[in-house]
């Protein structure tokens, strides 16, 4: 019994050491190291981001385009696959994984806005996308 | 080398004749699948089986991740190594050569492109491919439900109206 609750604890702090509020603990750090001035994120300027249009190949893109216009959704690529929600209020796996969250902004950066995000926007995005209900 | 080339060949016109048949058409699909294959290529388009494309093909492809078709596809080079390998080893003519490194920079290779696909589709009008339940001709899955599992034959073909 106790050996179990003792995993069920160990297995909950490995879970949550990977979860959204890590991660922008992560981006904090980085975003400080940054610019010593970085108060803290927003979740209106990561909204500001996900809805952002850009031109990109003749076409107006944005976060949204893909990742549907209410994280709440599902998205599709535009090769047709399926996205997982966006928010985690009804993704729970959305940002564990902080591997995946940084490969997906490498590439979804540059596609969109043509170039690398920076620690503030990320974390501003991370805070925006899960401070939806 | 020249036995290998004609048995390329004779692989590249066996393959066509069995498009050209029509039923049966089914891409072998290696016994062993890499999961990397599948997760990563498959999480933005159908991962198709590696069977499609020549092992060259392939090489360009993997070498040209950073920009695949206008999107950024970059991966870790462990994920990249695995992935380009099992594509390369099952390749249409099991060509596992590198691309030497004075060949040209050639736009990417399109499976759409190949020979045997417009011989395949032949009948089929361009507006189909544009149908909202289709939307392009890299969405194999739209009529061929098993595309994924290498089964391209023809009774298995349904269009979205």
């Amino acid at each position: 019994m106790k050996a179990t609750c003792l995993t069920m604890l160990l297995l909950l702090a490995t879970a949550a050491q990977a979860g959204p509020a890590e991660q922008i603990a992560g981006y904090r750090s980085a975003a400080q190291a940054a610019d010593p001035s970085f108060k803290d994120f927003s979740a209106e300027r990561g909204r500001e981001l996900y809805y952002r249009k850009v031109m990109k190949n003749g076409k107006m893109v944005s976060c949204a385009s893909c990742h549907s216009q209410d994280p709440r959704q599902p998205g599709q690529t535009p090769a047709f696959r399926p996205i997982g929600p966006m928010a985690t209020a009804v993704n729970p796996k959305r940002f564990t994984d902080p591997q995946k969250t940084e490969k997906w902004f490498r590439r979804n950066c540059d596609d969109v806005l043509s170039r690398q995000c920076t620690p503030q926007e990320k974390g501003d995005y991370l805070t925006f996308l899960s401070s939806i209900r | 080398m020249k036995r290998a080339t004609v048995f390329v060949g004779m692989m590249l016109v066996s393959s066509i004749l069995y498009a050209e048949e029509g039923e049966g058409l089914r891409v072998p699909m290696p016994a062993k699948i890499s999961k990397a294959w599948k997760s990563e290529c498959g999480s933005c388009h159908m991962a198709y089986p590696p069977g499609l494309l020549p092992g060259r093909s392939w090489q360009a492809i993997m070498n040209g991740l950073s920009n695949h078709f206008g999107n950024n596809a970059s991966l870790d080079k462990v994920t990249e190594a695995e992935i380009r390998q099992f594509l390369v080893y099952n390749s249409a003519d099991h060509d596992v050569r590198p691309l030497p490194a004075t060949a040209k920079p050639t736009p990417t290779p399109r499976i759409t492109e190949t020979a045997w696909f417009r011989r395949a589709h032949s009948e089929v009008p361009s507006s189909v491919f544009r149908r909202q339940g289709v939307g392009s001709a890299a969405n194999c899955m739209a009529c061929h439900h098993a595309a994924d599992k290498g089964v391209f034959a023809e009774e298995d073909v349904s269009i979205p109206r």
